[in-house]
């Protein structure tokens, strides 16, 4: 055995195991409180939202005739909206469909929430457009960023209002919202990094290597700018939770009965001025709280990588 | 600069282009029909038809589209064969006129088959004159070949009696020769006046109305009587096997139980036929409820003297077959007039002459009697009195047959000309087509002959007229324009609030980077900046409408809006600002937190300069290029966040007006609305960048 190869086993054993590495990346969430207190907010309701049907004995769409608009009891812990539904399972069922499964029909779903959907897809087609423009150039580059810039130019809520009218107000058609709406800002980023990245030594060496711009693109480039792009995709992920509350808010969301915040508040917005305003309080504050988890989170994290760098 | 400004606003145009072009088709791929929410849901197939024709809304998208950016009026003009003008009258409603020869303003309507001209004079008086010599007649080819089809099938119409289709074919025959003779459209008018006069004489413009009495009532009845449904309901039982849903399943059952509680006191055997049908129909036994009814239906049928059948062929305008059916009842052969048969026959004889009523008293008279003596059992004089009625019931109808058949043998004559709401229309008569038109305070009425076809005068975006919305009626332009000021309003105040408060705090964040008060005002900022506008609204409405009462929760108001009750700004003003507020102050203290770390500002301390001349001096002026930039580019997130609050508080902005369109699919709205906000958009982009030019000289746009 010769030294050299000796000296790569024993790098090898010294290597610290992913499950390290892991904790590594985890702990820097510890390092910061902002980052902590965010982390569990968005933690309790994903908590909740995954456990909904335990948590409550009623379904969102029961309704009491007999108990309308009430405030909060023993019986129904954040009181009822108009139609006596109760207020905490349409919350925690609603937060579901934010966050933890995307009905695509009355009995097929997929895991991973509305929202979330919506990020992912516009990363993969966002990312594709700026990996194209910012590595391949010329034309290809001139043509998709004109696109873009229209795309941008576009005001956002008329650009929702525009989709939504065209293609109907379903969990899915939201998720196509949010993606087409989010595509320009990370073709954007992405591209800025891949202009960046693309002068390092190891891309020459890959070209050099005659390896296909694709290959380049996906294997070389992407990884290497993982770290902005996620701390970009969790503040997207409270853009799509705020676009999607708006789209609901203006009665462009998920269709009804579905218990989704933004229609539950405007719904209960109606009855604010009549003396009950928990059903448009609490959604309102479920919104709020859980948005403002996710930025803590994605603020504190990008405030650590930074204090690293 | 120059060139560059140029050089942006050429981009701007065409972003408006791009996105007008993205905004018809997205819209036009949109579900929603626009007609159902202009008219309401109940409207039928043809009145759409009819209103998505006025509107312009049939023809193809690109069309429709070109119409929206170029204007149609010269399009209009060309066909008019007349100037055709927008003006402004005292009531300052704009409204589209011809240049009439003398220079006067004049449009056309037509009342029955005549055109009549109103013409308003430069000194503002009006006029009205009968103008028939307008009329031209349509390309003699085209009318030969129309007729001619029309000739075969008045031999088939079998409701004209021989002799009128003699006369009638007559005229025609004249009429197709003169056409074919080829002379010039102006001769060919008084050359055919002769034949098509005397064509007219055949015409009874009484019976004509009188017909649509007739089968308004037979619709009516068949739609209504629970008898006669029920005996029209059986004639569909060979497809119940297949087509029988839920839904019309159970309408049956009600209508079979309605039809047992009817018949129960005189007829108690054919009541449980009835009441039997509609338990096998309930329990989805088919063929054990039509075996029922089979028999069940025949009886009630023959008591009501085929009157079913009466109604229906009236309905379908076969007027002999009808009038077979009428002379029955004088038959005592065929409708005996028995004890049974008088405890449901009169109320549906009595039924059908009621309806008749007044307007056609030549059937309703001898048929009201008739009833009247059925019920006293005097059954000789109600025989009588139904051979009367069928008497007059042929001759009526022949009448008719006759008068329908002229009206179509004429040549048909057209005229292209401008109406009273703001469109070029084709006007045509005699071609027997059936045109739907919305009159105001009437309705819908069908009328033969008429407008067939439209034009809605626009001049067009690139002039300056984004055209009239689909939603409201009136100018795009009106409304538009008083909901963009009072959104500029609510914006406006909103960002003279916030720019000095969020400049000031963030500047304080910076200098104080990472100590307690940055902390604070940077995490508050970023929890009111990431709040929907939706959430912040309805926290304050609770904390200050409900709760407080302090100022009004909602907006609501009238003309002198948004003046006129200032305290209803509070709220919705308050909301903008707190979520701008939050990331404004958010770049500004980003910004000033670098600025204080960059070389210079080290240097100013090391030269002992005192902090406040530092910051005043060589901090602030730097720290503030990018907020100000950033901000102006934050202009298209701002108008997101304007149409929501719009929305909490009702107040009556550009945002809200949007949305309604969009969700109206008010195409020519929605465009006006876009492009208003894209220009918004883009040319906020472009004040930034000059703005950024003079904040830093170091920057040049070549």
């Amino acid at each position: 055995m010769t030294a050299s190869k000796k000296d790569t086993l024993k790098n090898a054993v010294n290597q610290p195991s992913w499950l390290t590495k892991m904790w590594e990346r985890i702990s820097i969430v510890f390092e910061s409180k902002v980052a902590l207190v965010g982390l569990i907010i968005v933690l309790f309701w994903v908590t909740v939202a995954i456990f909904a049907p335990l948590l409550t004995p009623y379904t969102p769409t029961e309704q009491d005739y007999t108990a309308q608009n009430q405030g909060p009891s023993r019986a129904h812990p954040l009181g009822t909206d108009s139609l006596g539904r109760d207020i905490w399972s349409r919350l925690i069922y609603g937060a579901r469909v934010v966050l933890v499964m995307l009905p695509i029909s009355e009995s097929f779903w997929l895991p991973l929430g509305t929202a979330i959907w919506g990020v992912l897809l516009g990363l993969i087609v966002g990312s594709t457009l700026g990996l194209m423009g910012g590595y391949l150039g010329g034309w290809i580059d001139e043509v998709v960023m004109r696109i873009l810039d229209a795309m941008m130019a576009f005001p956002v809520i008329l650009l929702y209002m525009i989709i939504i009218a065209a293609v109907g107000a379903s969990a899915t058609n939201v998720v196509l919202a949010i993606a087409i709406v989010g595509i320009p800002g990370i073709a954007r980023l992405v591209r800025s990094l891949t202009l960046d990245i693309r002068t390092r030594d190891y891309i020459r060496a890959a070209e050099t290597r005659g390896e296909n711009p694709w290959y380049i693109m996906f294997v070389e480039i992407l990884p290497n700018a993982r770290g902005p792009i996620i701390i970009d995709a969790m503040l997207r992920v409270g853009y799509a939770i705020f676009a999607m509350g708006t789209l609901g808010f203006l009665g462009l969301g998920m269709p009804p009965p579905s218990p989704d915040w933004g229609s539950m508040v405007a719904k209960g917005r109606q009855f604010i001025l009549s003396g009950s305003p928990w059903a448009a309080l609490w959604p309102s504050l479920a919104i709020a709280s859980l948005v403002v988890g996710l930025n803590l989170f994605a603020d504190g994290l990008r405030e650590e990588s930074l204090r690293y760098q | 600069m120059a060139k560059f400004i140029i050089r942006r606003l050429l981009l701007m145009l065409l972003t408006m282009l791009i996105v007008s072009v993205a905004v018809f088709l997205i819209t036009e791929a949109a579900p929603g029909n626009v007609a159902r929410n202009v008219l309401g849901v109940h409207i039928t197939p043809e009145q759409e038809a009819s209103f998505l024709n006025q509107q312009g809304l049939d023809e193809p998208f690109y069309k429709r589209y070109f119409n929206w950016l170029i204007g149609t009026d010269w399009r209009a003009s060309r066909k008019v064969n007349l100037k055709v003008k927008k003006i402004t009258r005292e009531n300052a409603f704009s409204e589209w006129w011809a240049v009439a020869e003398n220079g006067s303003y004049v449009r056309w309507e037509m009342e029955g088959e005549d055109l009549i001209a109103e013409y308003l004079h430069p000194d503002g008086s009006l006029e009205e004159v009968e103008e028939n010599f307008r009329w031209e007649v349509k390309s003699p080819p085209s009318e030969i070949e129309r007729l001619s089809t029309y000739r075969t099938s008045l031999n088939e119409n079998q409701q004209l009696s021989a002799e009128d289709r003699e006369k009638i074919l007559h005229e025609l025959d004249r009429i197709l020769e003169i056409l074919s003779q080829d002379q010039p459209l102006s001769s060919l008018d008084s050359a055919l006046k002769e034949p098509e006069s005397r064509l007219a004489g055949m015409i009874d413009q009484q019976a004509l109305r009188q017909k649509s009495v007739l089968i308004d009532t037979a619709k009516d009845i068949t739609r209504r009587n629970t008898l006669i449904r029920a005996v029209n309901s059986y004639q569909q039982a060979e497809a119940w096997e297949e087509e029988l849903n839920s839904d019309t399943r159970q309408s049956l059952v009600r209508l079979y139980n309605n039809v047992g509680e009817e018949l129960k006191e005189n007829h108690p055997s054919l009541a449980g036929q009835f009441a039997r049908a509609a338990e096998h129909l309930e329990a989805e036994d088919l063929s054990a409820a039509e075996k029922e009814l089979a028999e069940a239906v025949s009886t009630l049928d023959q008591l009501l003297g085929r009157s079913a059948l009466f109604l229906e062929e009236l309905k379908n305008e076969r007027y002999s077959e009808a009038a077979d059916v009428l002379e029955t009842w004088s038959d005592p052969d065929q409708v005996p007039l028995d004890s049974s048969q008088l405890t449901v026959f009169p109320a549906l004889v009595e039924e059908i002459g009621s309806g008749f009523d007044d307007d056609v008293p030549l059937l309703s008279e001898p048929l009201l009697e008739a009833a009247e003596r059925m019920r006293a059992g005097d059954t000789v004089e109600a025989r009588e009195l139904f051979e009367q009625s069928a008497d007059n019931f042929r001759q009526l109808t022949s009448t008719i047959a006759r008068g329908e058949a002229a009206r179509g043998a004429r040549a048909a004559r057209s005229f292209w000309g401008v109406n009273s709401q703001n469109l070029a229309v084709q006007w045509e008569k005699g071609t027997g087509k059936i045109v739907w038109r919305l009159v105001m305070g009437s309705g819908w009425i069908a009328t033969s002959g008429g407008p067939v076809e439209y034009i809605p005068l626009q001049k067009g975006l690139l002039r300056g007229d984004p055209g009239l919305s689909l939603r409201t009626g009136r100018p795009v332009a009106d409304l538009l324009f008083t909901r963009l000021r009072n959104s500029l309003v609510l914006a406006g105040i909103a960002f003279v609030l916030v720019m000095p408060i969020a400049l000031v705090l963030g500047l304080i964040a910076g200098l104080n980077e990472g100590k307690l008060i940055d902390r604070v005002l940077s995490i508050g900022g970023m929890m009111f900046s990431v709040t929907p506008e939706f959430a912040t609204g309805i926290f304050l409405i609770l904390i200050f409408a409900f709760w407080l009462d302090l100022v009004p929760g909602a907006t609501v108001f009238g003309e002198q809006a948004p003046w006129e009750r200032p305290e209803m700004l509070i709220l919705p003003v308050l909301t903008l600002t707190l979520i701008e507020l939050g990331y404004v102050l958010r770049i500004t203290r980003a910004s000033m937190s670098d600025v204080m770390k960059a070389p210079y500002i080290r240097t100013a301390y090391l030269k002992g300069l005192p902090q406040h001349r530092v910051v005043m001096k060589h901090a602030i002026r730097n720290a503030l290029m990018s907020p100000i930039t950033v901000i102006m580019l934050h202009v298209n997130w701002l108008l997101g966040g304007i149409v929501v609050v719009e929305v909490i508080f009702g107040y009556p902005g550009l945002g809200s007006y949007l949305l309604d369109s969009a969700l109206f699919k008010d195409f020519n709205a929605i465009e006006g609305g876009a492009m208003i906000l894209v220009a918004v958009a883009v040319g906020t982009q472009l004040i930034a960048d000059v703005i950024y030019t003079f904040l830093n000289p170091r920057i040049r746009y070549d």
